[in-house]
């Protein structure tokens, strides 16, 4: 049969925003796959050059807007790192509760994105959208905003957690802990969802190092690597949590990986609570002048909900000199055409759904 | 001729009297009634399940559904349709023109035809083939082509592959579907309509041959795509499938076809394997439709709680599982009925 070539996006109900691919088609099995991106390009990496540091969290939120919380952080974590900033202890647990908040959040929404992208399954994405409503209202009692939170000072937060904040967290894992069942119940007893799942787009330990994936697709592989554990931040050594690695390197495995994570991070916020020490969290002011910048370069390596994300700073006095962005979603997006490569058509958007694509982080 | 008009005795509200009556004039007006109720019941469950399903759907996935038009949202579907009717009709310029404004009506008028052939009850039916059900599964075997031909026209990449696909989905499940009306065939000793219903009076089929109804319910989810079976429409990967340049009075004309479709479905499984109108107390009608809603009914919440299967292992399904089932079914059919 000859090879059609289609188009598909950037408007298209799987592409997840304005990712176009162009893909050549034999029958029913792709032979070919080009992502071609920028379609959400905004010139983050040089906007920021023109602003001085504190004026700069704003942009970086735009970047995922998924997990904007993440990629803030990362950000004045860079700073922090220039300018020798040692962070408040106290809110050194705020940020931990919070991203691990933020982590369950993306992976809610990745559950919901992934089940409509693998067929139709609009249960799973309301679901998912109704649970993740559940923590931004949380998040929102704590920053303020739903969706852009901009809570990072220098040295910790803007403000301190709310009174009743550590309560309300506690309800939350509750109830978060019974719908991860919940959803491991309805789609893992599900055949047709299993069989459009084990054994698609498997991606083997040493491709997965090769092609230099990260995050939930790379730990599906079987690679042992968690930025939170191996380049460890914050109080994250002080808490316990085990890194969820899975060997098949399949679709089912990448979504076990993100299920597991997200009982994890349910874990790390139950004890981050108890632990959570009292004393100040609040970080320098935003109109900062002083202290300049002392280091020239600071790298700083976060592992984002979609995988490790990798800051480097070159710092000026009071503004970036340049920064560089190493984005996950940039990176394993790069895996697509490997993956999708001989893959039925139907499974190369299943592919692409559990390789968790963000446009606004891979376009930056 | 005034004289002719008076209804006879004897005939009262009886429509299949009317149809078979020697009088052309009471047989005319017989098949003219015939067709506007059948008209209107379609355009009744159409309408209704097309409410219920985003309804039902809705809460399934603790939404709302349609709520602001009318109560409970009932007039939704007539403000959607006023909507696209009242649209820009465009047909694109690399389109076979001809079909494609004839495909849909064309595949909208055969599956009304397919449901004109059908019994509603004893008093109220147009035709009386001794190989009725036969007729109406060939029949319906051949949407898939019209549906192929409508898809093509469009020229679009999309509408292609979605209809190469609903061709290939077509010889998994036309088979065990056919094997599964031969056992109802074997057991009701015949294939007129009338005489599978009669058969089931002292029991229904399903109690005999749950394989078959098995097997005819998931191979009528194929005929119809329904979830887990919409391939046709995948919407996640083709857009819109077949209709994704279809412009809108032809995709309001594809929703009618879909909900006629199911009723079609719905009171095939009803008939052959729920014994028809078979039922106390309510008149036939009522409990012809009331079981074919029911069906309906599942087959809607299907959708809800599946995903898509992928074409090859529908293939493989259909090969493996619903073949061998149906031959099964046959052999029990033989051994009980013959």
């Amino acid at each position: 049969m000859a090879v059609t070539r289609i188009n598909i996006g950037p408007v298209h109900p799987s592409t997840h925003g304005v990712l176009r691919l162009v893909a050549d088609i034999d029958g029913d099995t792709v032979v070919d796959v080009q992502p071609h991106i920028g379609f959400l390009h905004r010139g983050v990496e040089k906007l920021v050059e023109t602003r001085m540091f504190m004026q700069n969290p704003p942009y970086m939120e735009k970047l995922d807007y998924v997990s904007p919380m993440s990629y803030d952080e990362a950000y004045v974590a860079a700073v922090e790192a220039a300018m020798g900033v040692e962070v408040k202890e106290r809110a050194q647990y705020i940020r931990v509760i919070l991203l691990e908040l933020q982590r369950i959040a993306s992976h809610l929404l990745w559950i919901g994105t992934m089940c409509n992208d693998i067929g139709q399954m609009f249960t799973a994405f309301m679901w998912g959208f109704q649970d993740r409503d559940m923590v931004l209202n949380l998040l929102e009692e704590a920053a303020g905003g739903r969706m852009f939170y901009v809570n990072m000072r220098i040295g910790g937060m803007v403000r301190d957690l709310p009174p009743d904040f550590t309560d309300h967290a506690l309800a939350l894992m509750d109830y978060m802990e019974k719908r991860v069942r919940e959803y491991e119940r309805y789609l893992e007893r599900n055949p047709v969802f299993m069989e459009r799942m084990k054994g698609v787009g498997v991606l083997s330990y040493d491709d997965a190092k090769n092609l230099g994936v990260t995050g939930p697709v790379l730990r599906a592989s079987g690679v042992n690597f968690d930025a939170r554990k191996n380049k460890t931040y914050y109080v994250y050594q002080k808490l316990h949590f085990s890194t969820q690695v899975q060997m098949a390197g399949d679709n089912l495995a990448r979504y076990k990986v993100r299920m597991m994570e997200i009982r994890e991070s349910i874990r790390l916020i139950r004890e981050g609570i108890k632990a959570l020490p009292d004393g100040d969290a609040l970080g320098m002011p935003v109109k900062l002048i002083l202290p300049a910048a002392k280091n020239r370069i600071s790298i700083v390596s976060r592992e984002l909900p979609r995988g490790e994300c990798i800051m480097y700073l070159v710092a000026d006095a009071q503004k970036p000199y340049r920064l560089s962005i190493r984005s996950p979603s940039f990176i394993n997006l790069a895996a697509l055409n490997f993956l999708a490569k001989g893959q039925r058509t139907a499974d190369m958007f299943g592919i692409m759904g559990t390789l968790d694509l963000v446009m606004g982080c891979v376009d930056k | 001729m005034t004289n002719n008009l008076q209804i006879p005795p004897g005939m009262g509200l009886n429509v299949t009297a009317y149809i078979n009556s020697s009088n052309p004039v009471y047989s005319v007006g017989g098949i003219i009634a015939f067709a506007i109720i059948v008209a209107i019941i379609i355009s009744i469950f159409g309408y209704v399940f097309g409410w219920l399903e985003r309804k039902m759907i809705a809460k399934v996935q603790h939404r709302h559904g349609p709520t602001y038009v009318g109560k409970f949202g009932i007039l939704q579907n007539f403000a959607d349709l006023v909507k696209l009717l009242a649209k820009e009709d465009i047909i694109p310029d690399s389109a076979e023109r001809t079909l494609y404004i004839i495909g849909m009506p064309l595949l909208v008028s055969v599956s009304i035809f397919l449901v004109l052939l059908l019994p509603f009850a004893p008093s109220l039916q147009a035709t009386n083939f001794a190989f009725g059900i036969l007729i109406i599964f060939v029949i319906l075997s051949f949407t898939p082509i019209l549906l192929f031909i409508t898809a093509f026209s469009t020229s679009n990449k999309f509408a292609d592959i979605s209809a190469q696909r609903s061709v290939l989905i077509l010889l998994s499940y036309e088979l065990p579907m056919i094997l599964a009306v031969a056992a109802v065939g074997i057991a009701a000793h015949g294939y007129n309509i009338a005489s599978i219903i009669d058969a089931q009076s002292s029991g229904i089929f399903a109690i005999f041959m749950p394989l078959g109804l098995v097997v005819l319910f998931i191979t009528m989810l194929a005929e119809l795509e329904r979830p887990p079976f919409d391939l046709r429409e995948a919407d996640s990967e083709l857009i819109a499938g077949w209709l994704t340049d279809m412009s809108a009075p032809y995709y309001a004309l594809s929703l009618f076809l879909d909900y006629s479709r199911m009723l079609l479905g719905s009171l095939l499984i009803t008939i052959l394997f729920f014994g028809g109108w078979e039922g106390p107390l309510l008149p036939p009608i009522v409990w012809l439709l009331a079981k074919a809603s029911i069906i309906s009914i599942f087959i809607i919440i299907i959708r809800a709680t599946t995903v898509r299967m992928r074409i090859d292992s529908i293939l493989k399904f259909g090969w493996k599982w619903l073949l061998p089932l149906s031959l099964i079914n046959l052999v029990i059919a033989y051994i009980i009925f013959a």
